[in-house]
């Protein structure tokens, strides 16, 4: 059998230094906890053969992240890129993802980051999953063939967990699980060798933009704040004795140390 | 904003190259430097990741890319390690590409998918005792006997002397004819009479092993003579346009490592109460710094982009590698002058950097001989 996976990745802002992130090439890279994912899709095409799909959301910037999936060594690359999208939270994101899975046709694994590094919601794979109505393991390191689909491993504490499930499935992959490859030179070269990467509107998925972007989105970010640390040096007096008391007693104030 | 002569497949390139290089490199930048020794752990995943056949076509086990994403591979490189940036870029340029450009079928199948791998290193060996700028005044020399070349040759600063398989050598084949006697014979290490010197104890590059190569009657199969008899010069001109575009961008690459050391010392560093960068005496090196940089990226991606077109890159080429190896001497120069003390200190990498970029003023053409080169052709 011949292994289908879908990776979906994120083109993260690098840095937002106002709160803001402006979505130029510049500023812009594969997530790096969608890396171990798509790691993790090219091993098992290596070892038990098939074909790797990515897949993004998001503006076009977003295909010079799919070009690194495809020189890493991914076969397929669709971008869903529309201004209508725009504003689009988890639910929607998950919405769109799961309806061009549907249209990019029979997949064995579906495989996401546990999280991104911009916005860190941690929602997508999961949602996905629900949206899909396919059963969903996060935190995965090790995955085979099961009795019945695939037995996956994560770890909890320090437990290992394994569980069996029913083809298809989702996952995300423990960002410490596989070690990304280096992208080679000849792979970059062949990623825009030809038009590989898709891009796709919502008319190709048949949604409409009420159902996407900020009015189809239940949650919006109401409000940013940046947080300060403030840290501050207090000299302790007295002789070592009195100083650990004084310590002591100020850590006991601080809530960090148990009286 | 998009950046000139960039596009999608040159920003995903320099990521790539800078990820590997931060992640593999870096960590041993400064203590390859120090111990003169040549990383063969990372040279070999170099290797298979493509980095030693940048420009050579895939069928020959190349990665097929443009002029221009070779410049910014010898740039990120360089930024991390220099030595490991000049390793790559006389291997490319003038070793590989030569091979490439006037090589036949036969050597094209013998040498080009082992160098374009990384299996084996190249090297160019024209510098003679006393003919470097000179190059017309080599002496060595290679005499038809039979089915062979009888070579001898005593080559100096040779760049990856020590580690290199496949060398063009530079000899006379015809020793009456002048400039149109020198011809390029192709020598492999193990031939009989194939010295590898001692390597030189450099000031810079350090993790280059730069060394003498000598050969004593050495008997080199006829094929092995690359282009025609008598066209030599031409070849190391031709090979020389394309290494001065990676010299030019080994030089930003340690110019922009030296700018971005800079900022970072600005920022951390205290005097008088506040950080270095509020001083505007501090403020205007670093102005002066970036300046440089931008503008000898702009001369750099320019030359390579004009090869890229066909154009002739000459004149160009020669200006990008005088402005970038200028500017890369006064941009360390100025990233030691914001550390003070600290930066005469190996402790800290902007040492390393000035050591690195007074070479980069001196091979592969001087400062003066480019100055001469663009003169002739402003001038006509």
């Amino acid at each position: 059998m011949s292994i289908h996976s879908i990776v979906c990745i994120k083109s993260v802002v690098r840095a937002a230094a106002d709160g803001v992130g402006r979505r130029t090439p510049d500023n812009s890279e594969l997530n790096p906890f969608d890396r171990p994912a798509l790691e993790a899709a090219l091993q098992l095409k290596a070892d038990q053969g098939g074909t790797v799909t990515v897949l993004t959301m998001g503006p076009p910037v977003g295909a010079e992240a799919l070009a690194e999936a495809l020189a890493m060594g991914a076969d397929r690359a669709v971008l869903i890129s529309d201004t209508a999208l725009a504003g689009s939270d988890t639910l929607v994101t998950a919405r769109v993802l799961a309806t061009a899975i549907d249209a990019i046709g029979p997949w064995d694994l579906l495989f996401f980051g546990t999280r991104s590094s911009d916005s860190d919601t941690g929602q997508v794979g999961p949602q996905t999953a629900a949206v899909l109505q396919r059963p969903f393991v996060g935190g995965v390191n090790r995955i085979a063939r099961g009795e019945q689909g695939w037995e996956l491993q994560r770890l909890m504490d320090d437990w290992e967990e394994v569980w069996q499930a029913p083809a298809p499935v989702v996952v995300t992959i423990h960002p410490m699980a596989f070690k990304p490859r280096a992208i080679s030179l000849p792979g970059i070269a062949e990623a825009y060798a030809c038009p590989a990467v898709e891009h796709w509107g919502l008319d190709r998925l048949a949604l409409t933009a009420d159902q996407v972007g900020l009015n189809g989105s239940p949650t919006r970010v109401a409000r940013l704040q940046k947080v300060v640390r403030d840290r501050t040096c207090r000299m302790l007096e007295g002789e070592p004795p009195q100083q650990v008391a004084a310590l002591v007693d100020h850590l006991e104030r601080m809530g960090v140390m148990g009286s | 904003m998009t950046e000139p002569f960039i596009d999608a497949k040159h920003r995903v390139l320099r990521r790539s190259v800078r990820a590997f290089c931060e992640q593999e490199l870096r960590p041993i930048a400064a203590e390859i430097d120090q111990e003169a020794r040549f990383p063969w752990e990372v040279a070999e995943q170099m290797g298979r990741l493509g980095y030693f056949g940048i420009q050579a076509p895939p069928e020959l086990g190349g990665a097929g890319l443009d002029t221009l994403s070779y410049a910014i591979i010898i740039e990120e490189v360089s930024r991390v390690s220099a030595a490991i940036g000049l390793c790559l870029s006389v291997h490319n340029s003038v070793a590989l590409f030569p091979i490439l450009a006037f090589g036949s079928a036969e050597q094209h199948r013998r040498w080009a998918p082992l160098l374009a791998r990384g299996e084996r290193i190249g090297a160019f060996c024209l510098t003679e005792p006393n003919a470097g700028s000179d190059a017309a005044g080599i002496t060595a020399t290679a005499l038809p006997d039979g089915d062979h070349w009888v070579v001898n040759a005593n080559k100096v600063f040779v760049t990856n002397g020590g580690i290199a398989d496949i060398c063009l050598i530079f000899a006379r084949t015809d020793p009456a004819a002048g400039r149109k006697g020198i011809s390029v014979i192709v020598a492999e290490r193990g031939t009989p009479g194939f010295v590898v010197g001692d390597l030189e104890d450099l000031c810079g590059m350090r993790a280059n092993p730069v060394s003498s190569i000598r050969l004593y009657d050495s008997r080199v199969p006829r094929d092995h003579l690359l282009g025609k008899a008598g066209q030599g010069l031409a070849i190391g001109l031709a090979a020389l346009d394309t290494g001065r575009i990676g010299i030019a961008a080994q030089a930003l690459g340690i110019a922009q490592a030296a700018l971005e050391e800079g900022v970072l010392y600005a920022r951390q560093r205290q005097q008088f109460g506040v950080p270095l960068a509020r001083h505007q005496a501090i403020q205007m090196m670093i102005a002066d710094m970036a300046t440089q940089v931008d503008a000898a990226r702009m001369m750099v991606y320019r030359a390579a982009w004009t090869k890229d077109q066909g154009a002739p890159v000459s004149r160009a080429a020669a200006q990008a590698k005088l402005f970038a190896a200028e500017a890369a001497g006064t941009v360390t120069d100025l990233a030691v002058q914001i550390h003070g003390g600290y930066g005469y200190s190996k402790a800290y990498a902007v040492e390393r950097f000035y050591r690195d970029a007074r070479v980069t003023r001196i091979y592969e053409g001087t400062s003066e001989v480019h100055r001469t080169v663009i003169a002739r052709e402003v001038l006509g």
